[in-house]
């Protein structure tokens, strides 16, 4: 417990003084990082922690964006706003997707977030007088801070305000999961006739994780807009939905930070196998069936494991916190 | 007289359609019915069919040849994938199984970009069946016609299978009990891998069968979702459903890109939520 503590505090640290000392392009690579581990970390609450296997999460993620486009194209509205508030329109409309899609139970569910999803990819090419089409909307300006702050959009700023963007989100899933709410979804997790039972109104809590979901995936559509400087309808294809459900189930489900890890894992893949070769999608495809069929519990559940065996002593108290439990659940 | 001709055309179009979608509707139903899952590459072999049928086509210089090969070729994928993956996930819950698809797809999707490249491809009209037919004056493809009795035969005969044949009794059986099918001496493997294959085979000839009109693409992947709206509307793991199902489908596509094509998609998704809504199981599903 105080090790992966330790670890953390570390790798915030790092991260903060990683402008000092990282070139222009690792930069770049680095933030676009920041805003995927959200993304990631977004679809983990529902896949990891109420097993609402999402294929349409590109759909929010691509929402978000063109939202922060269309407010920092026609608005004045200061970055970090813009930011929060597109994240929030996400919540809301994902509040009506939620409650549609929450109708149907396991895989009826997916389909229908993938459903979702392409319907929201066919409106961001079709209605082209709001969306700029196929070509999406570029030209995306950063908007001056609040006060006329200025340092927010400069591309160290923007990196640290992605990064508290990511830090904020973080705490705030791990307080809610761990808060009576978060025990209800894992019940959902387990067995959600038993809550049923139990008196809970398990859809409504579905509707209210699947809306949060949204909303942080938002967030990280309108963080990557802002960053990248356009928002085209390739974010809201379904391949997105995938990468982004690979990233959680390969770094570990139900744990946030797998996600992330998953994250890294993905972009550095994706960097080092599209120097070497032009397939590395196929390599990204036989590596995702080999974690769902061996290592279900991800890079996390691997390493856990790892840790676990050394410390054999800690092995009581460490399995009780759930931050560092990854694999726990489906043991 | 003129609207009297306009629905009949439109309907000989919708009943064509209706066959493709049966193809690839029917293939994940019968799969969903014996495995209690969703294939999620269902799409990926669909498109990975009319690949195969336009190279093929191209080498042999026949579309017949390539319907009876291309079937046969993404069967045997289908069984293989089966006996290797999908096999030992049986006893794991039902996401493990989708996303293990879900990997398949990714590594089709990749293998033909690779393969055949990422322009789409023209697979021509067989033999003797390009030509067109007067129907009150409306030009009407003489593919479409064939199109539409290749699935009243195909369906047909599927039907027959299932319900008048041992065999048929036998998968019917293992999609009500597997269990005591196992229990009473058969070989529950052989049939779901037998009925995977079947079912992957059915995409790959709705594949080819639908590449000469809308041209072999990788695009055509997304087709697993028409499939599981099919599969929703009509029931999960019913066959008649799928046939219903595609026919509904296929009329809501048809006249809905006619009167409104913007938003022929959001009639579509709007029907599967209404039918999960009144009938979670689908309008011939047993489980609600």
């Amino acid at each position: 417990m105080m090790r992966s503590k330790i670890l953390g505090v570390l790798a915030l640290v790092a991260l903060i003084l990683a402008p000092q000392y990282l070139p222009v392009y690792a930069m770049t690579l680095l933030t676009e990082l920041v805003i995927l581990a959200l993304f990631a970390m977004s679809l983990d609450l529902m896949v990891g922690y109420t097993k609402l296997v999402s294929f349409g999460h590109a759909g929010a993620y691509g929402l978000g964006a063109y939202v922060c486009a269309l407010l920092s194209l026609h608005t004045h509205i200061p970055l970090p706003f813009v930011v929060l508030l597109s994240a929030l329109i996400v919540g809301v409309v994902a509040i009506g997707i939620a409650w549609s899609c929450t109708m149907a139970t396991g895989v009826s569910f997916a389909m229908l977030t993938l459903a979702f999803g392409q319907l929201g990819y066919a409106v961001a090419i079709k209605w082209v007088s709001v969306t700029g089409g196929s070509d999406g909307l570029s030209g995306i300006p950063r908007r001056l801070g609040p006060f006329g702050w200025s340092q927010l959009t400069t591309k160290t700023g923007f990196y640290l305000f992605a990064l508290a963007c990511l830090f904020a989100s973080y705490f705030f899933c791990r307080a809610l999961i761990r808060a009576p709410f978060g025990q209800v979804l894992r019940g959902i997790r387990e067995n959600e006739m038993k809550v049923l039972a139990l008196g809970y109104n398990t859809r409504r809590y579905k509707i209210a994780v699947v809306s949060l979901a949204y909303l942080f995936a938002g967030m990280a559509g309108a963080l990557y807009a802002s960053f990248a400087g356009f928002a085209n309808p390739e974010m809201l294809f379904w391949t997105v939905s995938g990468q982004v459900l690979i990233m959680v189930i390969v770094g570990g489900k139900g744990t946030l930070i797998g996600p992330m890890l998953g994250a890294v894992f993905f972009i550095m893949v994706e960097h080092k196998l599209s120097e070497l070769t032009e397939t590395w999608g196929l390599f990204m495809g036989i590596i995702f069936i080999g974690f769902v069929m061996f290592a279900p519990d991800g890079i996390l559940g691997i390493l856990n494991k790892k840790l676990l065996r050394r410390s054999g002593q800690q092995k009581a108290s460490q399995t009780s916190d759930p931050s560092t439990a990854a694999g726990g659940h489906s043991a | 007289m003129e609207t009297f001709s306009f629905i009949l055309i439109q309907t000989l179009n919708a009943l064509s359609q209706a066959s493709l979608l049966f193809f690839l509707g029917s293939g994940l139903a019968l799969i969903f019915g014996i495995m209690r899952v969703v294939n999620f590459s269902h799409g990926a072999l669909y498109m990975l069919g009319a690949y195969i049928g336009f190279t093929t086509a191209r080498l042999t210089g026949s579309v017949w040849l390539a319907m009876l090969i291309a079937p046969l070729i993404v069967g045997l994928i289908g069984l293989l994938f089966e006996i290797g993956f999908l096999r030992h996930l049986y006893k794991r819950d039902e996401d493990a199984f989708l996303l293990v698809t879900f990997g398949l797809t990714l590594v089709i999707a990749e293998v033909t970009r690779l393969v055949w490249g990422a322009p789409p491809l023209q697979v021509p009209l067989p033999s003797g069946l390009d030509g067109v037919v007067f129907i009150f004056d409306e030009p009407m493809p003489l593919y479409r016609i064939f199109l539409i009795a290749a699935g009243g035969i195909a369906s047909s005969i599927i039907w027959l299978f299932l319900e008048r044949t041992r065999l048929g009794l036998l998968i019917r059986a293992t999609s009500q009990n597997s269990q005591m099918v196992h229990a009473l001496g058969t070989d529950i493997n052989l049939i779901r891998s037998g009925v995977f294959a079947l079912g992957c085979a059915l995409a790959a000839v709705g594949g080819v069968l639908a590449a000469p009109s809308v041209t072999a693409s990788l695009g055509m992947s997304s087709a697993v979702i028409d499939a599981f709206v099919i599969v929703i509307i009509g029931g999960m793991g019913s066959f008649l459903g799928a046939i219903f199902g595609s026919l509904i489908v296929a009329c809501v596509q048809t006249f809905g890109n006619f009167f409104f094509p913007d938003f022929a998609l959001v009639f579509l998704y709007a029907l599967m939520l209404g039918v999960l809504i009144v009938r979670p199981g689908g309008l011939l599903g047993k489980e609600a």
